[in-house]
């Protein structure tokens, strides 16, 4: 979860995101971080995302949820 | 009388990479009917078979990585041993890449450079050589995209892997213009094919129907891309050298 937190920072330009935080209170997010994310975990988890699953995911931990039920 | 086809490649030796499936495939089935021997090469064993199946018997296929250049030429001088010296080769063999420039990496830059761009140098070193090379005509044809034209968000890398196929088309074509070897270029629109359905996963339904509205002709066919690259390998071509050709239903027009 750590480091899906500080990859999560990364794409959205932030210090720190924590685990409930929604994306769509982040200045940054847009498509393109929906894209940013699918592509990160693509190339460090080998799990392919929609689009749509990243925008219902709504935050850091719904999208761990995610990952770690598709892996 | 015997009809008279501009295009009919009788005698001629092609090598096609990709060929197992989309453009590739339908390439090599469209070149088969115009006659030409094939050597048709994809990492896709299955694929190529298949491929095969719907070409000439004695056609020949290889399994091969196309980022390992000493593994091609190898193949390559299995297949011209058995199928004779190559008129030419269509190097169409790709994989896309969505990512905004945030979320790539060296890596990624330079596995996308490998598969896209770096085999259109290794088959034009190996084939341009007398060892390989047909005496009579030869052509060499490498296949770009419409967003080497244009700009498109989260497209960095493919963007990049297909400019320089452009690049790489012109400087071959005057390199190689007094050995009268002729090198093109296809830069596609948007094609329904496996690749394509590679990346659909990264977008909104949406999507769909704004690529569409992109193309006043609507949506392309690989067979559409095919009769481009069948034309620039003809003699039909014999006076085209250096060319881009944007197959694209009037994506770039606009």
């Amino acid at each position: 979860m750590e480091e899906l937190l500080e990859q999560l920072a990364d794409i959205l330009e932030i210090d720190e995101i924590k685990p409930q935080d929604e994306f769509e209170s982040f200045e940054d997010w847009d498509s393109l971080s929906v894209l940013s994310i699918i592509a990160m975990v693509q190339s460090k988890y080998k799990i392919v995302l929609t689009a749509t699953e990243v925008r219902n995911s709504k935050t850091a931990q719904g999208l761990f949820e995610l990952i770690k039920n598709k892996g | 009388m015997t009809l008279y086809n501009p295009m009919d490649l009788t005698g001629k030796t092609i090598v096609i990479t990709g060929a197992a499936s989309g453009i590739g495939k339908a390439t090599a089935i469209l070149l088969s009917k115009l006659n030409a021997n094939l050597i048709l090469l994809d990492i896709n064993e299955k694929g190529l078979n298949d491929t095969k199946s719907q070409c000439k018997p004695d056609d020949f296929i290889g399994t091969v990585d196309l980022t390992d250049e000493s593994a091609v030429e190898t193949i390559l001088k299995e297949a011209v041993s058995i199928r004779g010296k190559v008129n030419g080769f269509a190097h169409i063999a790709g994989i896309p890449s969505i990512a905004p420039i945030k979320a790539i990496t060296k890596k990624e830059a330079q596995r996308i450079l490998e598969i896209n761009t770096l085999p259109a140098l290794y088959l034009a070193k190996i084939l341009s050589n007398k060892k390989y090379k047909a005496e009579e005509s030869c052509s060499f044809v490498l296949i770009s995209s419409v967003y080497a034209n244009v700009g498109s968000s989260a497209n960095v890398l493919y963007t990049m892997s297909k400019a320089a196929i452009q690049g790489i088309t012109k400087s071959l074509a005057i390199e190689f213009a007094p050995k009268k070897i002729r090198v093109n270029c296809v830069a596609p629109g948007f094609i329904k094919t496996q690749m394509g359905e590679k990346i659909n996963h990264f977008f909104d339904s949406e999507h769909d129907t704004l690529i569409e509205s992109m193309h006043p002709l609507g949506l392309g066919t690989p067979e559409d891309i095919a009769n481009s690259i069948a034309f620039l390998l003809s003699d039909a071509s014999k006076w085209t050298t250096g060319a881009i050709f944007n197959i694209d239903g009037g994506f770039c027009a606009q």
